[in-house]
């Protein structure tokens, strides 16, 4: 196990490095000129010039590269000219609301989804089965966005219950201050997971039902509840395991168009208009980040799914 | 200052809004301009919309070019430090010399110098009167930041203000003399030099640290180092409502919450406010929005107070106005345009742009109105050149109010046919009469030349795309075949401009990136002048060249006009139809209808709206 675990941490070091450089490259391949995006059309080529060169963007491609590095070695995500602070604080002011949105939603449609796509797998073809395969699939085909936009009609405009949009503080604990707003957009993520992880777990549990040792288990005259509690659950929601820790890096990305829509300033709306800004630092730190959370991701998964299952072992 | 894909440009909805046509005050624009009504109440806070992804974020009135957009410098920093000259007169692009801090200045006989006069109406919220001094400290910071890095403020042009001026001193108490280093038009020195200037408290800004000691910002040494102590304050966003220099204004409104992750303000009235128009409300909520969609359903809501309404909701502005909403939009000044690219050489490009008549004929393929009526759904005004009739200006030249090359498919093929083409509709038309004579093709066209190009445009706003595609429609009616290529609009600015980027000059012969907004005195000076820092086409015209030089450094005040009625005339890109920017604000509210056209040119002032009793 210590062994594994020096060895993914080695392997994960050299991944991040080969990431970075691979958005590096790209980056200086679609932005060549930051200076050009940052001070606009009407800025002379001198100026232009001056800006690439007082924030290091005339130096060799590798150096650059190094230089970038060495700050990242020292803790330094580096600074946003376009936004006017530190990396590390535009990010820490948006990660802990986007993150709190992702996790509780992707949290909720476990809980939701696990026992309902069990059900499902249970109740084939039942009436009960069909329906929820209905709104699924519904859930599953309907655009975020126009969920979201639905549900702002029916519970702002229609019945008034809750505001559009989230609190204008938007930290984590503004919002959840005043939670009854933040509801709107939980629901609108969740939903869209519970279509996909429901029918993620309806199939891994048709699976399990069609396998011997529940055949064997029912033979031997265990109840339905038991068949169901000891054999059928903890073995259909295996995928599952692997399914969340593969959701880790969704708590950085954000969700782009339900932040653009209820009015949340998180990480998704970050990346974009940073993208369209050209703003190099948060790039790099975003995406940089999100590749470590990958790695983390699929390590925890790796983890999980040898707790929770004796067969598999970790060399 | 570049109005891109967001900015001037706006896609049209597809409502069945209509022109206003009452109108209380004015009859241009779009929905109505309410005339002033009810009494007012004192107090109350009012909630105002900032516009998705202009959070500002620097609040020391000398801004970075990294910072510099209107939002900042009109929205934000405005409402607590006024600059010198005040500008718009509601939705009209010139000085309004009653919420100005002094009288037009005095230009001395040999032309060089000019004496600003402080009004001494306006005081620092500390009691302290506005003085000459805070006038020069300003110039002296200036010119250590640019001389820092030309790039720590935004509005800097090297050669010009403040390196021109060689001579800043104070006459009086209340008087600045500055001199230039040569005559200039008085006209561009008042509106583009002396326009910038802020003034900064001397007594409380001279300082180069927390809690220092005044010191001497003459000298240069001194001023580099209360520059970069300004610079170190303006980038802690975090302190922005707790910092005591912040505190320090002239303005109606001062700083009193700043949200650093969204961007969202909330600004108190200054009581110490001595300027026209104390304000009747007591605070200022500047709300932050991630997306339009967003900021309009706070609209909906009745959340916000004042709002924009983006072109995607105008369809709904009749519900919004049964709300209890005033509607009213108007273009900010400014221009689009499709850019022709004089040095591309593919398939003899540059010799065909060249030709007026060619130009001509393309100009003669837009449909103005139709653009305004079907894309922009009549929120739009037409335009003909850089400086357009609506909004309203002093520099408007005559051949801004009607088209000079209207929308006229035959006029196109005439204007071809005469010059030696042979015109195939829907097929391809080649030159057959190849020479410089009057009816032939023109100079460097080869006979078989087929006119054919490309056009490169911002796919952001959709409503660009659209609007090339319906030239490039009306182009196959003439046998011109035009090939549209998509691209971002970053991609454009960055690639597509012969001074900044001339190896990529044969891969484009026109763009559409939107266009720029203009300053109050609106020369195409470095747009259209041979080898201008951003003749992003090439373009050369000797005449052109003498008609920006007088508008900078002749005398004629007619000089602009006249370079713009040019400029129309001689088509060096296509001129496009410009959006309205249309807001909303409740019925309840109140104030001179110049309190809210001003909104339309990126200026809020808040002080002078109010809550009806």
């Amino acid at each position: 196990m210590t062994r594994y675990l020096i060895r993914r941490t080695l392997t994960a070091i050299v991944v991040l490095i080969g990431i970075a450089f691979a958005i590096f490259t790209l980056l200086h391949v679609i932005a060549p000129s930051p200076g050009r995006a940052a001070l606009g059309v009407r800025a002379t080529p001198q100026a232009v010039h001056n800006y690439n060169q007082a924030h290091g963007y005339l130096k060799p491609f590798l150096v650059q590269f190094l230089d970038y590095l060495n700050q990242l070695l020292h803790g330094d995500l580096g600074f946003s000219f376009v936004l006017n602070q530190s990396v590390t604080a535009i990010l820490g002011e948006r990660a802990p609301l986007s993150a709190f949105l992702s996790g509780t939603s992707v949290a909720l449609a476990i809980l939701i989804a696990i026992p309902l796509g069990i059900y499902q797998a249970v109740k084939r073809n039942s009436i009960g089965d069909t329906v929820a395969t209905v709104v699924a699939f519904t859930l599953y085909s309907t655009p975020v966005f126009l969920f979201g936009v639905l549900l702002i009609q029916i519970f702002v405009f229609n019945l008034g219950w809750v505001d559009a949009n989230v609190p204008q503080s938007q930290t984590l604990s503004g919002a959840l201050a005043d939670f009854k707003d933040i509801i709107l957009p939980i629901v609108a993520l969740t939903a869209t997971n519970v279509a996909t992880y429901s029918r993620f777990q309806r199939s891994s549990a048709l699976d399990v039902l069609a396998q011997d040792y529940i055949r064997v288990a029912r033979a031997k005259g265990l109840s339905a509840r038991l068949v169901l509690s000891r054999h059928l659950v903890r073995n259909a929601a295996l995928p599952m395991v692997t399914l969340v820790g593969l959701s880790i890096p969704a708590l950085l990305a954000g969700n782009l168009l339900i932040e653009a829509l209820f009015n949340i300033n998180g990480l998704g709306l970050l990346f974009v208009n940073s993208l369209q800004r050209q703003d190099f630092q948060v790039l790099l730190a975003y995406t940089l980040i999100g590749a470590v959370l990958v790695v983390v991701g699929n390590f925890i998964a790796d983890i999980a799914l040898m707790i929770t299952d004796p067969r598999i072992r970790l060399v | 200052m570049l109005l891109g894909a967001a900015g001037l440009l706006a896609l049209a909805a597809c409502g069945t809004t209509k022109k206003a046509a009452d109108q209380n005050v004015k009859a241009v624009g779009y929905g109505t301009l309410p005339a002033q009504s009810g009494t007012p109440k004192s107090g109350g806070t009012m909630t105002f919309a900032q516009s998705p992804g202009a959070d500002p974020n620097w609040i020391f009135p000398i801004t970075p070019g990294a910072n510099s957009s209107v939002y900042i410098a009109y929205q934000f920093q405005q409402l607590s430090w006024r600059p010198l000259y005040w500008s718009p007169k509601g939705s009209s692009p010139q000085i309004d010399d009653a919420l100005s801090l002094a009288a037009e200045p005095a230009k001395s006989a040999d032309g060089k110098t000019f004496t600003i006069k402080l009004n001494g109406q306006y005081k620092w919220s500390d009691g302290q009167p506005v003085t000459a001094q805070d006038i020069l400290i300003f110039i002296d910071i200036y010119r250590a930041a640019v001389k820092e890095a030309p790039s720590n403020v935004g509005n800097f042009t090297p050669g010009q203000f403040p390196e021109n001026v060689t001579a800043a001193t104070a006459v009086d108490q209340n008087t600045v003399s500055l001199t230039f280093d040569k005559v200039y038009n008085p006209q561009w020195v008042f509106l583009t030099q002396i326009g910038q200037i802020v003034p900064l408290p001397s007594h409380a800004w001279a300082i180069t640290k927390t809690g220092g000691q005044q010191v001497d910002f003459s000298d240069p040494a001194n001023a580099k180092a209360i520059y970069d102590y300004f610079v170190t304050q303006s980038k802690d966003l975090k302190s922005y409502a707790t910092n005591p220099l912040w505190q320090m204004v002239d303005g109606p409104f001062k700083i009193s919450m700043y949200n650093a992750n969204t961007g969202a303000t909330n600004f108190v009235a200054n009581p110490a406010y001595t300027g026209p128009n104390k304000p009747h409300i007591a605070e200022v909520d500047q709300l932050a929005y991630t997306s339009t969609t967003a900021e309009f359903n706070d609209l909906r809501s009745g959340k916000l107070d004042v709002g924009f309404v983006d072109s995607s909701d105008l369809p709904q502005v009749p519900a919004l106005q049964k709300q209890g909403y005033n509607v009213y939009g108007l273009p900010a000044f400014g221009f689009n345009y499709i850019a022709f690219n004089f040095k591309d050489t593919t398939g003899h490009w540059d010799a065909i742009v060249k030709q007026l008549y060619v130009r001509q004929a393309l100009a003669h393929l837009q449909n103005e109105p139709a653009v305004v009526h079907g894309l922009f759904k009549d929120a739009a005004a037409e335009s003909y050149g850089t400086i357009p009739a609506v909004p309203a200006s002093p520099f408007a030249p005559a051949n801004a109010k009607e088209n000079p090359y209207p929308y006229s498919i035959d006029a196109a093929k005439k204007l071809l046919t005469s010059h030696g083409w042979t015109v195939n509709p829907g097929g391809t038309t080649t030159c057959t009469s190849a020479g410089s004579g009057p009816n032939q093709c023109g100079d460097g066209i080869p006979a078989g030349t087929p006119l054919s190009f490309n056009i490169v445009y911002t796919n952001d706003p959709a409503v660009v795309g659209q609007q090339v595609e319906a030239i490039a429609s009306a182009a196959k009616q003439v046998g011109i075949t035009i090939t549209t290529v998509p691209k971002t609009f970053n991609f454009i600015i960055q690639n597509y401009g012969v001074p900044s980027a001339p190896a990529n000059n044969d891969k484009w012969a026109a763009e559409d990136f939107g266009g720029f907004s203009q300053g109050l005195y609106p020369t195409s000076n470095n747009l259209f002048n041979t080898g201008g820092s951003f003749n992003l086409g090439g373009y050369s015209d000797p005449m052109m060249d003498q008609l920006i030089s007088n508008s900078i450094n002749g005398t004629d005040p007619q000089a602009v006009q006249k370079e713009a009625a040019y400029v129309t005339q001689q088509l060096p890109g296509i001129f496009q139809p410009n959006n309205d920017r249309v807001w909303a604000w409740k019925n309840t509210i109140s104030g001179p209808p110049d309190g809210f056209a001003n909104l339309t040119q990126f200026v809020m002032t808040p002080e002078m709206w109010y809550f009806k009793q």
